[in-house]
């Protein structure tokens, strides 16, 4: 079966291949201005940051003379979702639009066994491919984490552990859909938008939620939060504890300007307060590995959903 | 050694419609089985259901005593080429053979070879004409030495030349794997060309079935006067009663020698036998126009 698989995703599978190498390339390119400014700054002096003086100045100036690079790098979130719509949802869907099931099912190998072993084969090397890729975000990533930490997305959906999980997911859910849909293209759709659904609906209601998040009480109303953490929420309180609307902050920072006040000083004299609700980047582990376990158990639900459906359904 | 198929009370129901209904046959002796019948009569139905890519919603199919559906081993049984011969297009000859001897255990290289009758297998699946990929397709299901080989409509897409390559292909690898054959096609001819045995289905039920000399043997045309119907001596079954003036013509089959001299007795040919039975609408005489009814409004 791996010649089979291999010859059959062949074009996809060096297509994989090529991408990846496209990624390291430009990755290189890209990061090498990234060190040189690192290095030439002694930024790794500045960790956590200002622990010497100017430490603040150059860690903002670092920050943004390359926010535009870290923000394309965003865009690698899109990769593990490619496996899904080319790999996963024709591996079904195209045997059934050409009508070559009839030759596949009908070897000596029953066809839940052969699904089985394809995807099986083919999991493998688009974890493998994953596990690439995150490791070469990784390396471009190092010192915006070193700056910025990594359990906020930006680092966190293009590093570590998720990264194979999602291409897992994403490639079980193509093949799922082809198993439902039996055409290439309704099938590419639908994995693509149930991948992204799902993956950004934990991103978004879960992945907060995985362990207790941490509360700091910030003096003053700067943000003063450890770039590190991953911030969810940073209210304004006021000395009991409810929560201050931005129109009464504004009022009384307005008020403060009327009577000639330091508006700053003047919000403490009230007693308001800074809550920040954050995860810490000490968690960073930990949260991969749970995310990685939940996308590992909805791919291979997705994969005994196939195989019962490729098992039942009438050909 | 039990029969190479063998269904009983098979059912195969899409939705509402029975596309195949209370079949029941046993294949018992290597031989080549036509199964004939017009379009939706349940041929193809019957072959999904033999080689195990369909469930019968009634009934039981048994391939060399095992199940297809649900027992791996039979599929190493069965050889399928299914309607217009899938393959994969991207493929060369050579990787589709190699693509059969992984998917098969039992596999025999040299027979598949032999079949393709030196098609390069450098030649991709694409480029090959209907003729080379029916028989690409053929070889690929010999080449597992099945007991029981499987034909749907083989020869719909072949001129008569690509027909005749053909059918020296599949003699020869039958005759090498003494594997039992079903064909399943609607056109007559192709039966009375390779067939030993005929089964004949229409709107899902089996119609008709024996071997062809008994079928020949058993059926009559006689041809005379018109005149009222009664029974005639040695006419089991009036299959099909034809008029054109005051002529009367009857295909029956027959239990005894028809010694009436009113009736002139004519053997029958195979491909009229067929249409015969596939046609039985044609047993209702045809209705007289109702009048129609005028009324005068004044």
């Amino acid at each position: 079966m791996a010649w089979v698989t291999w010859r059959q995703h062949r074009p996809q599978l060096l297509m994989t291949a090529g991408l990846l190498l496209l990624v390291a390339l430009a990755a290189l390119v890209t990061d090498l201005p990234v060190r040189a400014a690192y290095h030439r700054h002694a930024l790794s002096s500045c960790l956590p940051s200002a622990t010497r003086p100017g430490c603040e100045l150059i860690v903002s100036h670092f920050r943004s003379e390359f926010a535009s690079r870290a923000a394309v790098a965003r865009y690698l979130i899109v990769l593990p979702a490619l496996p899904g719509l080319f790999i996963g949802a024709p591996l079904l869907a195209r045997e059934f639009e050409h009508g070559t099931f009839r030759l596949a099912w009908t070897q000596s190998i029953p066809r839940y066994r052969w699904l089985l072993s394809k995807t099986f084969l083919l999991s493998l090397a688009t974890i493998a491919a994953a596990a690439l890729l995150a490791v070469v975000a990784m390396w471009w990533r190092q010192p915006f984490d070193n700056v910025n930490g990594r359990i906020s997305p930006a680092g966190f959906d293009v590093e570590g552990l998720v990264v194979p999980a999602y291409a897992f997911f994403a490639l079980a859910v193509g093949v799922l859909a082809g198993a439902l849909l039996r055409r290439t293209i309704p099938a590419m759709s639908l994995a693509a938008g149930a991948f992204f659904a799902v993956r950004l609906g934990v991103e978004k209601l879960l992945r907060p939620h995985y362990l207790g998040a941490l509360h700091r009480t910030a003096n003053g109303l700067t943000q003063g939060s450890r770039a590190r953490d991953w911030v969810l929420q940073n209210r304004l309180v006021d000395a009991v504890g409810h929560q201050i609307t931005t129109a009464r902050e504004d009022r009384a920072i307005v008020h403060a300007q009327h009577a000639t006040v330091d508006p700053q000083s003047y919000l403490l004299s009230l007693g308001w307060k800074r809550v920040i609700t954050y995860q810490p980047d000490s968690r960073f582990w930990t949260f991969q590995a749970i995310e990685m376990g939940i996308f590992v158990f909805l791919a291979l639900l997705a994969v005994a959903a196939a195989l019962v459906l490729v098992r039942r359904t009438p050909a | 050694m039990s029969a190479p198929l063998e269904t009983t009370a098979l059912g195969k129901r899409y939705r509402r419609t029975w596309a195949l209904r209370d079949c029941t046959l046993t294949i018992s002796e290597p031989a080549i089985v036509g199964i004939a019948g017009p379009n939706g009569a349940g041929k193809s139905t019957l072959l999904g259901l033999a080689v195990g890519l369909l469930e019968p919603t009634e009934g039981t199919v048994r391939v060399a005593g095992r199940d297809p559906r649900h027992d791996p081993a039979a599929l190493a049984e069965i050889g399928y080429v299914a309607q217009e011969a899938p393959l994969y297009r991207s493929f060369t000859v050579g990787e589709m053979l190699a693509f059969a001897r992984a998917s098969n255990n039992r596999w025999d290289d040299a027979l598949a070879t032999e079949l393709l009758a030196g098609a390069s297998s450098q030649t991709r699946v694409a480029a090959l004409s209907p003729g080379q990929r029916a028989q690409l397709a053929l070889a690929l299901a010999l080449g597992k030495r099945p007991a029981l080989l499987l034909l749907d409509e083989p020869f719909a897409l072949l001129d008569p030349l690509a027909s005749r390559a053909f059918l020296g292909a599949l003699m020869d690898g039958v005759s090498e794997t003494g594997s039992t054959v079903v064909v399943a096609t609607r056109l007559v001819a192709d039966i009375e060309r390779v067939c030993e045995r005929v089964v004949l289905l229409g709107t899902g039920r089996v119609r008709l079935e024996g071997t062809v000399e008994e079928l020949l043997a058993s059926h009559r045309l006689l041809t005379g006067a018109r005149r009222p119907l009664g029974r005639i001596r040695g006419v089991e079954q009036i299959v099909r009663e034809r008029y054109s003036g005051r002529q009367a013509t009857l295909l029956v089959r027959v239990n005894g020698p028809i010694v009436d001299p009113t009736w002139s007795v004519d053997e029958i040919g195979l491909e009229d036998l067929l249409l015969a039975y596939m046609a039985p609408e044609e047993l209702q005489p045809p209705q007289p126009p109702e009048p129609s009814r005028l009324r005068w409004h004044g």
